[in-house]
């Protein structure tokens, strides 16, 4: 579309855009470079309430919308769709603007060449919530572009003009959004109208299904993997399996042999093959005969040695009242651990990359292409404005795809052989070579007064870091992690004397960002012990819950959640003594989610029977789609409580594949019960929020069920520890 | 060496290493993408498709194996342009797939069992059906394949 009015419109959406956007997380790392203990303090509460922006300034409409011929409008999307739902709820923005239906809107994927571009990448939960405003404005605003347009062709006023259906009618008069694109040559873009208000909505916050249903159950080539461009040779690249390690020797004479291999080329820490098959590419990086320069030795008791609160670099996160005094004596103290864990997303890392000469182009399964381009764009000698990067839809992200693709290694890989090349993680890879959630340990202390209502309570705990592997600059200022691993540590509850602490420690393997991110281990640790002191209290550990919700806006959210999941989950209903119950509640940037949960133990196996869910996370765009997203986080938080674990023999993730990394599986699968409430006229984020109650639930249910308490992640493997130890 | 295959009713010749897995076949000589790669040991499933109506993990399965076999994937499992097996039309019905990249093997899989379990129970599909998901599309996916057994005994769908 050509247009005359390219500048932002008075009063178009940027402005009020990024005044509702609040903190971003550029800010709050500038802020940081101010950073004092008493600041870094102050800064990890500013992080823990500020609501992050889409990292979005282009609001034109005929950047992000096209009209298709056959009356779809077609919307290149910012975020990436990697399962969550997004493209749904997006056309579910867009067509309540638009006037037409919801399956009218074909939604793509912005190319770094097409499209509105997003530095802040996909992830932490907000895509629908930071752009909520502004879909629904670029939206509007082309629906009266069109208007202006038809009112041009037919002279008459705007204002006599009605749309709907994707058609805009004057009187007798009426002509299909299609039609106007057609005829228009030059655009006048509207000022953007008010929004619609949402006692109108049409299309909010009804049930939607899914719209990408069609291509996902025929297997259509949508993924990154799924590439295959002309001319395209296949690669397959060997990395040192050990942390930290270097290439030593390499022979590369047997893997050369085949006839189908085209070129070995070798990086410091990589020896790469190009061959015509995947197959030839894989047998040829087998048959390499390398040696690694590498520190051996280190197992799983480094990493939680190291991981152990009392070490590293820490941070007071929380200190209100004075909670060191009040817990000076008589105080109930436990400790927790979680574990390392993979992502594991079906997925493997993969990239095509067509290199042809000063220009680049990639093609892959990533959260974050800004990120992308510019960290290749420092590691290559590509020209950002040369690096073309088409985004796929993701098999699974769940926080592996925000950084450490396997980019240049393909560059190169292309570059050597002047042809594209398709290059894939193997499963041990996407293991071996990632990121991973770092462990956790947590030493939790409280008091509780003669009235039962907590006096004290301090948080401390240690962890690796789980943002500086993106931000690396932010280390130095912020010390300890508080932004990312220490997202959930603090204690929510109405307590006057309350304290985190977190201790940060490096590992020598990366760890980075996995789904719900520091909430999940924290809100373990937290809530597990909030029901230890429920015990202590003698208390109904639901109602303990509610009588520490204090007169906050979110704390009377969570009570009033809490009251409703307790009703319409029969949280006091008789249950059998071979079931346990328990719950747990958290909130995550604005959204509260709580869970009841009921185990069973058949033959010293843990069973998960029934998950109760609830969740309150403000205005709700597609029900459908929330509930989707509910249902799959308790069974990821299933596998991660029950099962997952990564341990370290020598310098190695012992860990090759799926058979020795457990997951949940259909036998798996509770009965599951979701409760939506409505409160806010905004949305918040569900992707991750539902996720972190559930490990806590678990075993708050099994204390219920056994009166032992299991403080360590995975629950499985603590309870055959425990089975071990009283035999 | 040359390998016969009849790929969702489409005789196909290919040449390759007879130690190929039949999946890059599918893939990358055939170009059908919808068979996945998740794993490369025949423990995910995604690679599921049916090999002379059996139901194999063809990342695991080699092209000499399936040589003069008849291979269906998900792009054949209707059987036709236009149409739905009574899996699919479950799957889209209930609204199973998230990221969706494992639901093709889930759906082989499942195709697959009421062949020769036309009315399973719950209990049935948990303890047959050994597929990973991820996503936790597990609580739709045991929904669907017990609407897609109604569907497929009422005759609804096909």
């Amino acid at each position: 579309m050509e247009q005359v009015n390219s500048k932002p419109q008075k009063g178009f959406s940027r402005r009020k855009f990024l005044a509702r956007s609040g903190a971003t997380i550029a800010g709050s790392i500038a802020l940081l470079y101010f950073g004092r203990s008493k600041i870094r303090t102050g800064l990890s509460q500013l992080a823990a309430d500020a609501k992050f922006d889409a990292g979005i300034d282009d609001f034109d409409p005929t950047v992000w919308f096209e009209v298709n011929q056959d009356n779809t409008i077609t919307l290149r999307s910012p975020k990436i769709e990697m399962g969550q739902g997004v493209f749904t709820g997006f056309a579910i923005l867009a067509a309540e603007e638009l006037d037409v239906d919801v399956t009218k809107i074909k939604v793509v994927h912005a190319s770094t060449s097409m499209g509105p571009q997003s530095t802040a990448g996909t992830g932490m939960s907000n895509s629908t919530s930071s752009l909520y405003t502004a879909i629904r404005e670029v939206a509007a605003t082309l629906r009266e572009t069109l208007k202006l347009a038809a009112s041009k062709s037919w002279g008459i006023r705007v204002t006599s003009i009605q749309t709907g259906d994707g058609v805009a009618t004057s009187g007798s008069r009426s002509m299909r959004y299609a039609e106007i694109a057609k005829q228009t040559k030059i655009w006048e873009i509207a000022e953007t109208p008010a929004l619609r208000q949402a006692y109108s909505f049409r299309m909010i916050g009804k049930e939607h299904k899914r719209i990408d249903l069609e291509e996902k159950i025929s297997g259509k080539p949508i993924y990154g993997i799924d590439t295959d461009i002309s001319g395209m040779l296949y690669g397959a690249v060997l990395y040192c399996p050990y942390f930290g390690g270097e290439l030593k020797t390499a022979d590369t004479t047997l893997a050369g042999k085949s006839t189908d291999v085209i070129k070995i080329i070798q990086d410091k820490n990589w020896i790469g093959v190009v061959a015509k098959t995947r197959f030839a590419a894989e047998k040829a990086m087998t048959s390499l005969k390398v040696s690694w320069n590498f520190e051996p030795g280190y197992t799983t008791k480094d990493a939680i040695d190291a991981i152990t609160v009392g070490n590293g670099v820490a941070v007071v996160m929380q200190d209100e009242g004075n909670a060191t005094d009040e817990l000076s004596r008589n105080v109930l103290t436990s400790e927790y651990r979680t574990p390392i864990g993979f992502h594991a997303s079906m997925e493997p890392s993969i990239v095509v990359a067509d290199v042809s000469g000063t220009s680049l182009k990639l093609y892959t399964s990533t959260q974050n292409v800004a990120f992308m381009r510019q960290s290749i764009a420092d590691q290559t000698d590509f020209k950002e404005e040369n690096i073309q990067i088409i985004p796929a839809f993701l098999g699974g992200g769940f926080g592996r795809r925000g950084y450490k693709h396997n980019a240049v290694e393909a560059i190169k890989l292309s570059e050597s052989v002047g042809k594209p090349v398709h290059l894939l993680y193997t499963r041990q890879q996407e293991f071996q070579n990632g990121y991973v959630r770092p462990n956790t340990h947590h030493i939790l202390s409280g008091k509780v007064d003669t009235k039962g209502k907590i006096l004290a309570i301090q948080h401390e705990f240690a962890t690796g870091s789980m943002a500086f592997l993106a931000l690396p600059m932010a280390k130095p200022i912020i010390g300890a992690d508080f932004l990312v691993a220490g997202h959930g540590a603090r204690i929510a509850y109405s307590v006057p004397n309350k304290r985190t602490k977190i201790w940060n420690s490096d590992l020598p393997f990366q760890t980075g960002l996995w789904r719900g991110v520091g909430m999940f281990a924290n809100t373990f640790a937290i809530e597990c012990f909030i029901d230890e002191l429920a015990v202590e209290a003698k208390a109904d550990p639901l109602q303990f819950r509610i009588d520490h919700c204090g007169t906050t806006e979110l704390l009377q959210r969570r009570k009033k959640l809490l009251l409703k999941l307790g009703e319409k989950a029969g949280w006091k209903a008789p249950k059998a003594d071979t079931i346990g119950r328990g719950i747990a509640v958290c909130e995550d940037r604005g959204t509260i989610s709580a869970a009841i949960v009921e185990v069973q133990i058949v033959d010293k196996r843990i069973k998960v029977l029934r998950v109760a869910q609830a969740i309150d996370a403000g205005l709700i765009v597609n029900p459908n789609g929330v509930r989707q997203q509910m249902e799959g986080a308790t069974m990821m938080a299933i596998s991660a409580s029950l099962y997952e674990e990564a341990t370290i023999e020598n310098s190695q993730f012992e860990q090759t594949n799926f058979h020795n990394y457990q997951v949940a599986m259909l036998k798996d699968t509770p009965h599951i019960e979701t409760i939506l409430q409505e409160s806010t006229d905004m949305p918040s984020g569900v992707g991750e929020p539902p996720l972190s109650s559930v490990a806590p639930a678990i075993a708050n249910a099994l204390y219920n069920l056994t009166s032992f308490r299991l403080r360590t992640l995975p629950l499985q493997a603590a309870l055959d520890n425990y089975y071990q130890h009283s035999e | 060496m040359k390998i016969n295959l009849t790929i969702n009713g489409v005789d196909s010749t290919f040449e390759a290493d007879p130690d190929m897995p039949l999946l890059w076949l599918i893939r990358d000589e055939a170009k059908l993408k919808g068979t996945k790669f998740g794993c490369g040991m025949a423990l995910c499933g995604a690679c599921s498709a049916h090999v002379d109506g059996e139901l194999v993990r063809t990342c695991s399965y080699s092209a000499q194996m399936a040589h003069g076999k008849k291979i269906t994937t998900i792009e054949g499992l209707s059987g036709g342009a236009n149409r739905l097996h009574p899996i699919q039309q479950a799957w889209l019905d209930v609204g199973v797939p998230q990221c969706g990249y494992c639901q093709s093997g889930f759906m082989m899989a499942a195709a697959h069992l009421l062949e020769e379990n036309s009315n399973p129970t719950e209990d049935d599909l948990k303890n047959s059906i050994t597929n990973i998901c991820r996503c936790g599309t597990h609580p739709r996916i045991l929904k669907a394949i017990l609407l897609a057994a109604k569907l497929q005994s009422n005759g609804t769908s096909k």
